[in-house]
């Protein structure tokens, strides 16, 4: 075997490593070790003239494997592939030690840091020396989109995939498009009607030429991966056998816009909703609101009409989240009964008033214009109704302590509207679990990264948007169904799905086919060649976590980039003793 | 025990004035800024809530808007425009009416037709009467002594009822006020004897005014030129109204002048003109902030006022200069305005200038007897302690 020409760079990153590594020491040692023909320290080597520099020494000194000393490689392992890219040498003949987040931002003492990053150095040597030149995979990406759900955010999503020339199944599990916007009449702060905002969507969604809308269904299986999976949809109506067979569909990419729903206010005893009659909720104004008469039981206009916020929500018993929608709604109810009725007066009783997005504080202005009422109480001494004496001139009293006065008091209604906040639909759990994606506690879906990801899951294909995520106003929604879509259209486009080289890899000959690693497999990825006996995994869904590896009873998976020999060389180097004095500085 | 919110409360403000006191989210900005609060009265910010909840039991018995003198910083400075300023005034014309039994003052303050009727109705009775003694116990040419058409010994009984009557009012009003704020609206024992430690505070802030100079705006002029108005405006008041109640006989002889009196008439002449024309005009002109709004009996007062004084001065040439008849038909005209004006007062804004001093004296009663319940908790605690 020829002899390896390795190049080690260790990088000062500023001072965040040279305060307290001893940067040319390191490097002077790494050109005593074997193989290592060249070893440079530079200030900023993730900066452009530090990969040209790589980039330039791989191809004058025909260096054929490289070492980075510097940051995690969560940072910049990527930038230095890239240079490894621009000389023409395989991107996978790299290995980075790390030498700041792991040891000179965690340690002080000048010469243990530096004694321990040459350790480091010294194994990353040995680890790159085991390295293979490795390709990544191009799989096929199936054009066809499954959404699951078909409120706002689901017929947006469809819309836009479908007039890109797509094919989309919708697939809904009510009788109708809509979703929950459907039960709103209009909406805040702009007054639209609901169902101005539907209307053209539902009809758009359910003639347009590429999607396919299964209406009364459910999407009870997922298989396959990323570009290529296969959904079995099956109707939820009926018994079984009226039902018929469920529906395959191949399919490339998932959106999921399944929505929310409300909070069960007779949980919240202190409200006796259920109990008194006239405490209804912001849903059951919502259908008075839209036959156009606010009325009580009795039939009566009410003249007192008491809004209670955060019903359900931000308080430690029910859902320490904000809703985000009842705030500018309740302002939204205060104008429409005020409206409907002059002479009636409404208190909205809140905790705060959250009018955080576009036009919400001018409308709270205009709702104290209106001569709404604000009572503000306190979110953990939430309010108690209860019937009115014979001598009120008014159904119901409110007895709260009122925060901004200061004073106990007793508000008088005829009507109580309490503002449901939102929750987590019960069979978010099925979903979660037949797309492999993660619930947080509350039960609304977990983004790839809360800022940077905001629709994309941890699996690969699978997007999420609206208030299936978490609660959020059709603005938002709106736009993060768009967001996936444009997302899934990106990868469309591309035609092709390139996957990782690493990833795991099961040798057949010595596989005895006990399938220990088919279920322990977090990613779904191994699947049983039930004709071979074996297992097999598939590369693209693959994450390389080497779960499968460690299990295998008989050594037959083997962990692309992360084999036992480059593993075991690593630990040999950085065990090894390193000769700390006799290293000659290198500058 | 509850206190009940009374959310159609802000209807009936609307019509003494409060607009925009709905808009008020409580920053406190008007607090902060207000030269009067402070850590015990905590106005405009508190009132301005006690008024959006319609806490009538808590307005009723607050001294706190008669400690306001509207320099208007507040509203300056409010970042919602919710008045503060203007809703303190409102609040003090309601208060005025719910120290008034009659229910003339609401009658005044949510109709400018009923007010102006009934000054008119007064007017007209007042002439009528005037006219009616003079034509039969005296000649229209002769102004004072032996068969003058208004005598003074006449005018003096006249002067002394109306006066009386107006007196009345306002002792009655003030009795209620004293009920509501001192023993409605004290939560810790008011020792009898405090009403003498602090009686000076009465005389001293009704001849002074000097909470009123308190309210300096420093950008605005060098001398609080409201305030000074406002002083000459209500000496001269007292003055007139001292020199008709009491020395009528002197005043009204002549033609010559006995200066010994009419220096003072003159006097209170000038501060009760200077200060019509300079009402007048701000409000006209909506000078400054607190002239901005004028509600209708703001606009009556100011020009009833000015009528009283212009008449009073042309009648007081026209006899010194021996055109009797025409000194006799002013006359006439003048106590036409002046007595409505005068019956009028109890029932309207102006008759602040009893209910601020009074409100500053027991103002001052209070704090005292806090103090002294403070002392006692606290030598309390140390006791126990």
């Amino acid at each position: 075997m020829e002899k390896l020409r390795i190049g080690v760079y260790v990088c000062n990153c500023g001072t965040n490593i040279a305060r307290v590594v001893d940067a040319e020491a390191v490097a002077g040692f790494a050109l005593s070790l074997p193989n290592v023909v060249l070893a440079k320290t530079y200030r900023y080597m993730c900066s452009n003239p530090g990969q040209e520099m790589i980039a330039r020494d791989i191809k004058e000194n025909k260096l054929d494997r490289v070492v980075v000393a510097a940051c995690s490689p969560n940072m910049h392992e990527r930038t230095f592939r890239h240079a490894l890219q621009m000389a023409g040498l395989n991107q996978y003949l790299l290995e980075m030690a790390n030498i700041r987040e792991q040891c000179s931002w965690v340690h002080k003492d000048r010469t243990e840091a530096t004694k321990k990053a040459m350790a480091l150095v010294q194994g990353a040597v040995l680890r790159v020396e085991k390295h293979e030149a490795l390709e990544s995979i191009d799989a096929h990406m199936c054009p066809n989109v499954l959404v699951i759900g078909g409120g706002i955010a689901g017929m947006t999503a469809a819309l836009e995939l479908a007039d890109a020339g797509n094919k989309v199944h919708l697939v809904e599990k009510h009788s109708r498009l809509g979703g929950n916007i459907a039960r709103v009449d209009l909406t805040a702060p702009y007054f639209y009607a609901a169902r101005d905002l539907l209307t053209d969507r539902v009809t758009r969604t359910r003639n347009h030429e590429h999607i396919q809308v299964h209406l009364d269904s459910k999407v009870i299986g997922l298989s396959g991966y990323v570009g290529n999976f296969t959904a079995n949809i099956a109707k939820t109506n009926g018994t079984p056998e009226k039902a018929g067979n469920p529906v395959a569909v191949e399919i490339g990419n998932v959106a999921i816009c399944t929505g929310y729903k409300e909070f069960d206010a007779s949980r919240v005893t202190h409200f006796g909703y259920g109990k008194l009659p006239n405490v209804i909720t912001s849903f059951e104004l919502e259908k008075m609101l839209k036959a156009g008469k606010v009325e009580t039981r009795e039939g009566k206009m009410p003249k007192y009409v008491a809004i209670i916020h955060c019903v359900g929500s931000r308080n430690h018993e029910f859902h320490a989240y904000c809703s985000r929608v009842c705030c500018m709604t309740a302002l939204k109810y205060a104008h429409e009964i005020k409206s409907a009725s002059p002479n009636s007066y409404v208190s909205d009783v809140y905790i705060d008033m959250h009018a955080f997005g576009k036009g919400h504080e001018d409308f709270y202005k205009r709702s104290s214009q209106a001569k709404t009422l604000f009572l503000m109480y306190d979110r953990e001494n939430r309010p108690v109704i209860h019937k009115a004496g014979p001598k009120d001139d008014c159904e119901m009293l409110i007895e709260v302590h009122e925060k901004l006065s200061g004073e106990h008091i007793e508000i008088p209604a005829d009507l109580v509207v309490l503002m449901v906040g939102m929750e987590a639909r019960e069979d978010a759990k099925e979903i979660a679990h037949l797309a492999n994606i993660s619930q947080d506690k509350e039960g609304w879906f977990i983004e790839s990264h809360p800022k940077l990801e905001p629709v994309a899951t941890t699996t690969d294909g699978i997007f999420i948007a609206g208030t299936c995520v978490a609660p959020k106003d059709i603005p938002d929604t709106v736009a993060q169904a768009r967001a996936a879509a444009a997302r899934i259209l990106a990868r469309i486009a591309k035609g092709k799905i390139e996957v990782d080289a690493i990833y795991s890899e099961v040798n057949e000959d010595l596989c005895s086919g006990c399938r220990f690693c088919n279920d322990l497999c977090p990613f779904n990825a191994i699947e049983y060649v039930e004709d071979e006996k074996h297992s097999h995994v598939i590369s693209a869904l693959c994450k390389a976590c080497g779960v499968c590896v460690a299990a295998c009873p008989s050594s037959a998976i083997k962990g692309r980039h992360f084999t036992d020999e480059q593993v075991l060389a690593q630990i040999d180097g950085i065990f090894a003793e390193v000769a700390y004095d006799q290293a000659e500085p290198v500058s | 025990m509850a206190i009940r919110v009374n959310p159609s409360f802000i209807d009936v403000l609307d019509r003494y004035g409060a607009e925009d006191v709905q808009l008020c989210y409580q920053c406190g900005d008007c607090s902060t800024v207000c030269p009067h609060a402070d850590e015990v009265h905590k106005f405009p910010r508190k009132s301005m809530r006690q008024m959006q909840m319609g806490l009538e039991a808590r307005i009723e018995t607050t001294l706190e808007p008669w400690l306001c003198y509207y320099c208007g910083q507040c509203s300056e400075q409010c970042p919602r425009d919710a008045d503060p300023g203007e809703t303190m005034m409102s609040l003090r014309r309601w208060l005025i009416s719910r120290y008034d039994v009659t229910g003339l003052a609401k009658h005044f303050f949510k109709s400018k037709t009923k007010e102006l009727l009934w000054v008119g109705l007064i007017a007209l009775l007042t002439g009528a009467f005037l006219v009616l003694y003079g034509v039969s116990n005296g000649n229209f040419g002769v102004y004072d002594g032996e068969g003058a058409f208004l005598p003074s010994d006449f005018i003096h009984s006249f002067d002394l009822t109306v006066g009386g009557i107006m007196g009345a009012f306002l002792l009655l009003h003030a009795l209620r006020m004293w009920y509501f704020t001192m023993i409605k609206g004290v939560e810790y024992p008011v020792p009898w004897w405090l009403y003498f430690k602090e009686i000076l505070e009465f005389p001293i802030h009704f001849f002074t005014q000097k909470r009123y100079a308190e309210c300096d705006d420093k950008h605005r002029e060098k001398v609080h030129m409201p305030w000074l108005v406002h002083l000459g405006l209500a000496l001269g008041y007292v003055t007139m109204l001292i020199l008709v109640m009491v020395f009528i006989v002197p005043l009204q002889s002549g033609p010559e002048i006995k200066w010994s009196v009419h220096i003072f008439g003159y006097l209170a002449s000038i501060g009760l003109l200077v200060g019509t024309v300079y009402f007048i005009r701000n409000r006209f002109k909506k000078a400054y902030i607190q002239y901005k709004k004028s509600h209708s009996t703001d606009w009556i007062f100011v020009i009833l006022l000015f009528f009283i004084v212009i008449s009073g001065i042309l009648q007081h040439i026209f006899h010194r200069t021996g055109l009797t008849e025409w000194a006799n038909a002013t006359y006439v005209i003048h106590l036409m305005v002046v007595v409505p004006w005068l019956l009028r007062m109890p029932f309207t804004k102006w008759a602040h200038i009893v209910y601020r001093p009074l409100a500053m004296y027991f103002a001052a009663i209070k704090k005292s007897a806090y103090e002294r319940q403070q002392g006692r908790i606290d030598s309390l605690s140390v006791t126990i302690r």
